[in-house]
């Protein structure tokens, strides 16, 4: 491993890369640490039994998202590389944004064959919006199906950036490394800062660890911070000691100071999570500076939706695995709720559909809950004919369609790279989605950009898995909030044997309530298994039935033959059917399937 | 004690395509002989351990068991005899495949002592033969059955299937009324599963396999329980009807739940609270019988509870249902003390009825024998 040093701030260089999913971006980051010396290939390999041992220690994983690397460059000059890791997805380009916030330049990744993609575009944005340094990279290149000059094309269509400019890479194959780093300390400039101010460092991301506690990530913009000083945060006044400091190279390493310019985490007793906001400023209690860093918007969960335990029993259980999520999770966003069909549970927000599907996922395995998750919605603003202004994300507390007076519902920007050939198949899906044609351009002959408003409700559920069939797999998408705007839309609610399960109430848009009422209880038809006697199914606007099915009673549930042998495998086979259905949810007497809940909408 | 004999024949001319039983299609003849030579060997091994034992049933099951010359029908007949204490008035049951009987066969098995003959029609109409993948057709069916009479059988049951590929409630009752006017003494109904590994199997996953639906189903097994009664057949089982005290008593020890001796590849013996299965592939079977190993795969002890689940969902099979004097007896503790809140929620939604004797399956919960038995296993 390279020696540990200090160097001027003139000798620093904060950077992150982004790229589009699968191009690259960890590969990349991996030659940087071997190249540096910051893991050695035989480290590599036991890293990855540490991951083993420590997986208790959470922290592992992410302690590598800000590493520092020392490098000595051609020229002689040694620097601090500080890389900072953003997540690829684009739930989480909020994420990435406050990353970049950190950072002066910016390594952007686009794969050789794949060429530029709708992140490529949202990420060159981001990193223009922040005033970042973006160093062009073409990965890949070792790729039989690779075509750099194709892509070299591309990215000059969509930016600013020169041929020239263009680092062809492979990072599998290590071609391109060295110059990566050349340009890094060449082009990026070193932050600005003073040492002698009071202390400013801003927060960029926290972690919870059961054995340290919050752990906060920061980049000091001024001043120095130590173990021992008092510091607090510039938005309350509760003041806290710092216990340690450090630096992850990639594990956590104690030092005795983080100066101007240096990116490194604070420990420091904090209590709460939210007592450290990603995008606070953090200042010296004793010396406070009154100039707090530019922060970040406060994040606003966009998808939400509810999560009941199948056994009532567990929601306490349920509540701690939340809790505990929410700790290194400050995007997520949660409160209790009670549904009449489901019981108790939590009305659960999130910054897009992946990152429910994360948490759902996390709480599933890590925490080993049966959990019934209800059809994801969007926030909608109602103004009631009273002037009362209610903020609705969840159906069944949408107010009665006579007290309505305004809706309005979340819109997005969508940009979608297509292959030309597609943009009939896309133009007919964003119809049928409300969306609305805003631009289309060539970035070459094949490849088009085309822009979409549309309301986010109706792309949040299978908008992206459509995409991706109609263009097998070529379109990519990128979407932002553009704000509210009004809309017609209607509640639609779900009985089942005459009782309604507010859980499968939905909002939707007036022209489309009757035909999404029809194919719900067709779907919950096939769903939900015949019970001992008939179960009728109704899909009603404000009382008024629009649909209507019966589950006819079942008839015929019985094994011919059995004999010798038969019965131990039969008696097996009735105690997995009976564990199936345990895992049902019973509203009422009708015993409803899981899928019922999420599945019956990507219809 | 009193014990069941089964034996397993596993080779068949043709493998049906519905077929998941454990029956290979049959290369050479020499595989008959080695596995014979194999089943003595297993035969042997029990001898002395089962001395005490009194066989009261015996049945040879397959794969097609009539696959095999009379004269080797007979020899194992008369080893058996000789190596086991088999009751004078046993019941000797042998499945019989319509296409492999002739008159010389049908004389040699009965006069190795076989009294009772099950044959594998399946259905009597020619095209449902057909894709069911069967050997023979209605003609060679009647022609065995009379055949077997002529020569002296006295039990004869006959094997319906329903519920077949583009079949009718119809359809159903044509083959049902042929069966019947050969007045078989007893009548075995299937409906048809289809299982993985099989033909149909993988048919069905294409979506190539019409099913009749549950509606269906249900029409054509409840067509049939009434047609069968009103022609004096006793619906005894779920899936058999008998004739004047016709029943089938090997069948009964199964779900009776009593104890049983399986022999020959891939057979199951519950004894002494052990059920346990034997190789099923019958390379490997004789392969550890020539090791000089009992040829057991796999097995399990069963608990107390498990034992009383499965007699439970046993004998609700039955008509006779499951009688507290013989539960007590048997599990040393009552029924109705165990599972008195499973037992009474059954009997309140219809399916179950209790009297002082015992519990049994309502008409309803024939139907849905399943959900019943869902309700007593863990």
């Amino acid at each position: 491993m390279s020696k540990d040093y200090h160097c001027s701030i003139e000798n620093i260089r904060n950077f992150s890369i982004i790229a589009h999913i699968d191009h690259g971006k960890s590969t990349i980051a991996d030659r940087l640490l071997e190249f540096t010396g910051t893991i050695s290939e035989r480290e590599k390999r036991e890293q990855i039994l540490d991951d083993m041992d420590l997986e208790r220690e959470k922290g592992i994983t992410i302690k590598s998202k800000a590493v520092r690397l020392y490098y000595q460059s051609k020229d002689g000059k040694k620097y601090i590389l500080n890389l900072i890791d953003t997540p690829g997805h684009v739930d989480f380009s909020y994420e990435v944004s406050r990353s970049l916030a950190a950072c002066e330049g910016a390594l952007l990744i686009v794969d050789a064959s794949q060429g530029v993609q709708a992140q490529t575009i949202a990420n060159i944005n981001l990193a223009l919006k922040s005033n970042l340094k973006i160093i062009p990279i073409i990965n890949k290149i070792d790729l039989t199906s690779a075509n750099p000059d194709r892509v070299i094309q591309e990215v000059k269509s969509i930016s600013e950036i020169k041929e020239e400019e263009i680092i062809l890479a492979s990072a599998k194959e290590g071609i391109g490394t060295s110059d990566i780093l050349e340009e890094i300390v060449n082009k990026i400039p070193p932050p600005k800062g003073n040492s002698n101010l009071p202390l400013r460092a801003l927060i960029f991301d926290s972690v919870y660890n059961s054995y340290k506690g919050t752990i906060v990530y920061v980049k000091v913009v001024d001043g120095v911070i130590k173990p021992g000083m008092v510091i607090q945060t510039m938005s309350n006044n509760i003041k806290y000691e710092v216990v340690e400091i450090g630096i992850f190279r990639p594990k956590m390493q104690p030092i005795k100071k983080l100066t101007a310019g240096e990116v490194g985490y604070i420990i420091a007793g904090f209590k709460n999570i939210k007592d450290t906001q990603v995008g606070d400023t953090i200042i010296d209690a004793s010396n406070p500076s009154q100039e707090s860093l530019p922060g970040y918007k406060k994040v606003t969960p966009l998808v939400f939706c509810s999560i009941y335990p199948i056994d009532n029993k567990e929601y306490e259980n349920l509540k701690i695995a939340i809790e505990k999520l929410k700790l290194n999770d400050s995007s997520l966003f949660s409160e209790a709720e009670t549904s009449e069909a489901l019981g108790f549970g939590f009305r659960c927000g999130f910054l897009g559909l992946l990152h429910m599907e994360i948490i759902q996922e996390r709480l599933e395995r890590e925490y080993d809950l049966g959990l019934i998750a209800t059809t994801p919605s969007v926030m909608y603003q109602v103004t009631k004919k009273n002037g009362e202004k209610l903020k609705i994300s969840n159906p069944s507390s949408f107010p009665s369609k006579n007290d309505i007076g305004k809706i309005e519902e979340p819109y997005v920007k969508v940009n979608i790279i297509t292959p030309s050939k597609c943009v009939g198949g896309i133009m007919e899906l964003v119809q049928v989605r409300r969306g609305s044609f805003k631009n289309m351009e060539y970035i070459d002959e094949k490849i088009l950009r085309l822009d979409y408003e549309l309301p986010l409700n109706e792309i949040i559920l299978d908008f992206y898995d459509k995409l991706k069939s109609i263009s097998s797999g070529y379109a990519s998408l990128d979407y932002e909030i553009i704000g509210y705007q009004p809309s017609e839309l209607e509640k639609v609610d779900i009985l089942v044997n005459h009782q309604l399960v507010d859980a499968l109430s939905f909002i939707v848009h007036k022209d489309k309530a009757y035909t999404r009422g029809r194919k719900i209880v067709e779907k919950l038809k096939e769903i939900i298994p015949r019970q001992m006697y008939e179960v009728p199914l109704q899909a009603t606007i404000e009382s008024k039935i629009i649909a209507r099915e019966t589950i006819k009673a079942l008839k015929k549930d019985v094994t011919a033959k059995c004999y010798g042998g038969d019965i131990t495998r039969k008696r097996k086979l009735l105690e997995k059917q009976k564990a199936g259905k345990k895992r049902m949810k019973k509203v009422g007497k009708v015993e409803i399937p899981q899928e019922a809940f999420l599945g019956i909408l990507k219809i | 004690m009193k014990l069941g004999l089964y034996l397993h024949f596993p080779f068949c001319l043709s493998k049906c395509p519905y077929c998941d039983f454990n029956s290979y299609q049959l290369k050479e003849d020499n595989q008959i002989t080695s596995y014979i030579s194999a089943l003595y060997q297993e035969i042997n091994a029990y001898s002395q351990k089962l001395k005490k034992n009194n066989i009261t049933t015996i049945y040879l099951g397959g794969g097609t068991p009539t696959i095999l010359s009379g004269v080797q029908i007979y020899s194992i007949l008369e080893f058996c005899r000789d190596k086991f204490n088999i009751d004078k008035n046993a019941e000797i049951t042998i499945e019989a495949n319509p296409g492999t009987l002739d008159s010389e066969k049908l004389k040699l098995i009965i006069e190795s002592g076989i009294n009772r003959l099950s044959l594998g029609a399946q259905s009597f109409n020619n095209v449902f033969l057909k894709i069911l993948g069967r050997i023979h057709n209605t003609k060679s069916i009647i022609d065995s059955y009379f055949l077997a009479r002529e020569i002296g059988f006295s039990n004869i049951n006959i094997d319906i299937m329903f519920a077949l590929p583009g079949q009718t409630s119809e359809d159903l009752q044509a083959t049902l009324k042929k069966a019947i006017s050969l007045k078989p003494d007893h009548l075995s109904l299937y409906n048809l599963t289809v299982k993985p590994g099989t033909e149909y199997y993988k048919k069905y996953k294409k979506g190539k396999l019409r099913l009749p639906n549950e509606d269906e189903e249900f029409e054509m097994y409840n067509w049939a329980m009434h047609f069968l009664k009103e022609n004096n057949f006793e619906h005894y089982e779920i899936a058999n009807f008998a004739r004047s005290n016709k029943r089938s008593e090997h069948n009964l020890l199964y779900w009776q739940n009593k104890p049983y001796l399986g022999i020959g590849a891939g057979a199951f013996s519950f004894i002494r609270g052990y059920r346990y299965m034997n190789y099923e592939n019958p390379v490997s079977y004789i392969k550890e019988i020539m090791k000089g190993k009992l040829p057991i795969d796999n097995g399990e002890k069963l608990s107390l509870r498990k034992r009383m689940i499965e007699t439970i969902i046993l004998g609700l099979r039955t008509k006779d249902g499951v009688g507290y004097k013989q539960f007590k007896t048997r599990f040393g503790v009552s029924l109705s003390d165990i599972f008195s809140e499973t037992i009474n929620k059954l009997v309140n939604l219809g399916l179950l009825q209790k009297d002082n004797y015992r519990i049994k399956l309502t008409k309803k919960g024939i139907f849905l024998a399943n959900t019943v038995f869902r309700e007593f296993v863990d």
